[in-house]
């Protein structure tokens, strides 16, 4: 059984590779940041399959559901097509731009540097957990 | 997936490349705010707009900026009435560049606050990744 199909370990490494996507997407609007016509992106919260949610919510010692988001790849109809490198699984959303400047450029600096940082708070706190999480594990199997 | 780290600090480093060669243009623009021609019927120099490009990087799977051909300002040139002056015309008015060093000093202010935004996105990036790795030191 690998590490990752256990619920809580799966939903954690979920959350750190969107925060992971999130930190790239909020990279992009910074360097963008006097690019004219560029609007901020954002990504959308990992959702929880109604299954997995119902699990969570519903009967207790029902098991956690993992937040896993299907990864959109490109349709290969011909033997010589490429599957491309994956691409992201997570959602961008457009966001509701703060202020447009003269040239069509709507990326709020301030608004990315607090989104930045917010990112990074919430990423080292799931690694926390995640680290917890092993240590939890290690006493299971009856390490110190 | 695991790429994705690398992806941000690539992406930051387009940007800090960007703002540093506008910085450049900005540099040219300011040392050439009194370069005049040196006959009468000459122009001189003339002010230059960098322009900014995003740019799909299919290698990386994002949007790097880059930056785009650099532009001549087409505002008038300033006129000064300096009849001494080699490139004095026949009243005697001198064409002077149109660049205006406020505007210069303001555009510089701005990339250098783009500059620390892009650095600070390098800091937090880094953060994470050595968050990551300290999840092996448990």
């Amino acid at each position: 059984m690998a590490i990752g199909d256990i619920g809580l370990m799966g939903a954690l490494r979920t959350r750190m590779q969107w925060h992971q996507a999130r930190q790239r997407v909020l990279a992009e609007n910074v360097a963008n940041a006097d690019t004219p016509h560029y609007k901020a992106k954002d990504l959308a919260k990992p959702e929880l399959p109604a299954a997995a949610a119902a699990a969570v919510s519903g009967a207790v010692g029902g098991s956690l559901g993992t937040v896993r988001a299907a990864s959109v790849t490109l349709a290969a109809t011909q033997a010589g097509h490429l599957s491309g490198n994956g691409g992201s699984a997570f959602k961008a959303t457009g966001g509701q731009p703060f202020e447009v400047r003269p040239s069509g450029n709507a990326v709020d600096l301030e608004d990315q540097m607090a989104k930045s940082a917010e990112n990074q708070l919430d990423y080292q706190t799931v690694a926390s957990l995640y680290q917890q999480s092993l240590a939890l594990l290690r006493t299971a199997v009856g390490r110190k | 997936m695991a790429m994705e780290f690398n992806q941000s600090l690539k992406i930051a480093a387009s940007g800090l490349k960007v703002q540093s060669g506008r910085m450049r243009v900005i540099a040219e623009n300011i040392a050439n705010a009194d370069s005049t021609a040196r006959t009468p019927d000459g122009d001189p120099y003339r002010r230059k707009v960098p322009t900014f490009v995003s740019k799909f990087d299919r290698e990386l799977g994002a949007a790097k900026v880059e930056l785009g051909k650099v532009e001549r300002d087409k505002a008038d040139f300033k006129l000064r009435y300096e009849p001494g002056h080699p490139a004095a015309d026949g009243n005697g008015y001198v064409k002077y560049p149109n660049v205006e060093t406020l505007v210069e000093t303001v555009d510089m202010r701005e990339a250098q606050r783009s500059y620390e935004a892009n650095l600070n996105i390098v800091t937090a990036t880094r953060r994470m990744i050595s968050r990551t790795l300290e999840i092996l030191k448990a």
